[in-house]
């Protein structure tokens, strides 16, 4: 494993426990999210540059598109959240529950 | 050149770390940034600077600047920087963990070893990763097509939940 492998993979771990240990604030957990995805696309980039198969090279520009999509409606429940309950903090959404 | 890889993959480590360690999400939005510009860095020096491009412009320009508006959101009167307490607990079980897998790595980096191998690359002005991005253009059109769709799907949907209290997808009971 050399230490760019060892770099993105060690960061989507990290993203990921973020993600699964962390809930305070519903951004927080889309931050994490966004940064295991921004480990995913510099792993594909990287593929794509280490083993000269440039063809490889729009799977990085489509994932992309993807997470943006994923980025967005994340951000629309965060508005929509914090317009019914007041905040983003995931504790309200179960001490305010009908 | 070996230095300067070091630095910005530790940097990289670092920066989720201060993401990953649940501080107030502006602080944590700040730690993104960092990572998405060592990002940029680590694509540039293997040799991708398109997509190194795109990682800047696309992702730190369009996506996290979104981001960092919609912290305001998430306002809180006491914010928790990486100098609190349980973030600068969770901050040194994240270093400590990594230092311990990294170690087990360690002994395969020898530290001279980091040079490209790729031969007769400095006589081109263009990289090989603009042309294979184009070939989204003729090869992977269907997988354009469908992008693009889904991206006009998510606009309705980020419409629908936004839309309102009375109409919306969601509502106050």
């Amino acid at each position: 494993m050399t230490p760019t492998h060892f770099a993105f993979s060690s960061a989507f771990m990290l993203g990921l426990m973020g993600l699964a240990f962390h809930r305070q604030h519903l951004l927080s957990a889309l931050l994490c999210l966004e940064g295991m995805m921004l480990s995913l696309f510099i792993a594909l980039s990287l593929w794509t540059l280490q083993l000269d198969s440039t063809s490889f090279s729009a799977s990085p520009m489509l994932l992309l598109a993807f997470s943006a999509c994923e980025a967005s409606a994340g951000l629309a429940l965060l508005v929509a959240t914090t317009r019914t309950h007041g905040s983003d903090q995931l504790q309200n959404l179960n001490l305010l529950q009908c | 050149m070996t230095f300067i890889m070091y630095l910005l993959l530790f940097l990289l480590i670092l920066g989720l770390v201060a993401v990953a360690s649940n501080p107030s999400p502006y602080f944590a939005a700040l730690g993104l940034v960092l990572v998405a510009g060592m990002g940029c860095g680590v694509l540039v020096s293997h040799g991708g600077p398109f997509l190194s491009l795109i990682l800047f412009l696309i992702y730190l320009g369009g996506m996290l600047v979104v981001f960092a508006y919609s912290a305001a959101l998430a306002a809180e009167p006491y914010p928790e920087t990486w100098g609190s307490r349980p973030v600068i607990m969770s901050v040194m079980i994240y270093v400590l963990g990594v230092l311990l897998v990294g170690g087990i790595f360690w002994g395969g980096w020898y530290e001279s070893s980091w040079m490209s191998v790729d031969e007769l690359m400095e006589f081109s002005i263009l990289r090989g990763d603009m042309a294979g991005v184009a070939m989204m253009y003729s090869s992977g059109g269907l997988m354009l097509i469908i992008s693009a769709w889904v991206l006009l799907l998510t606009l309705f949907v980020v419409l629908e939940l936004t839309r309102g209290l009375n109409r919306g997808a969601l509502r106050a009971v």
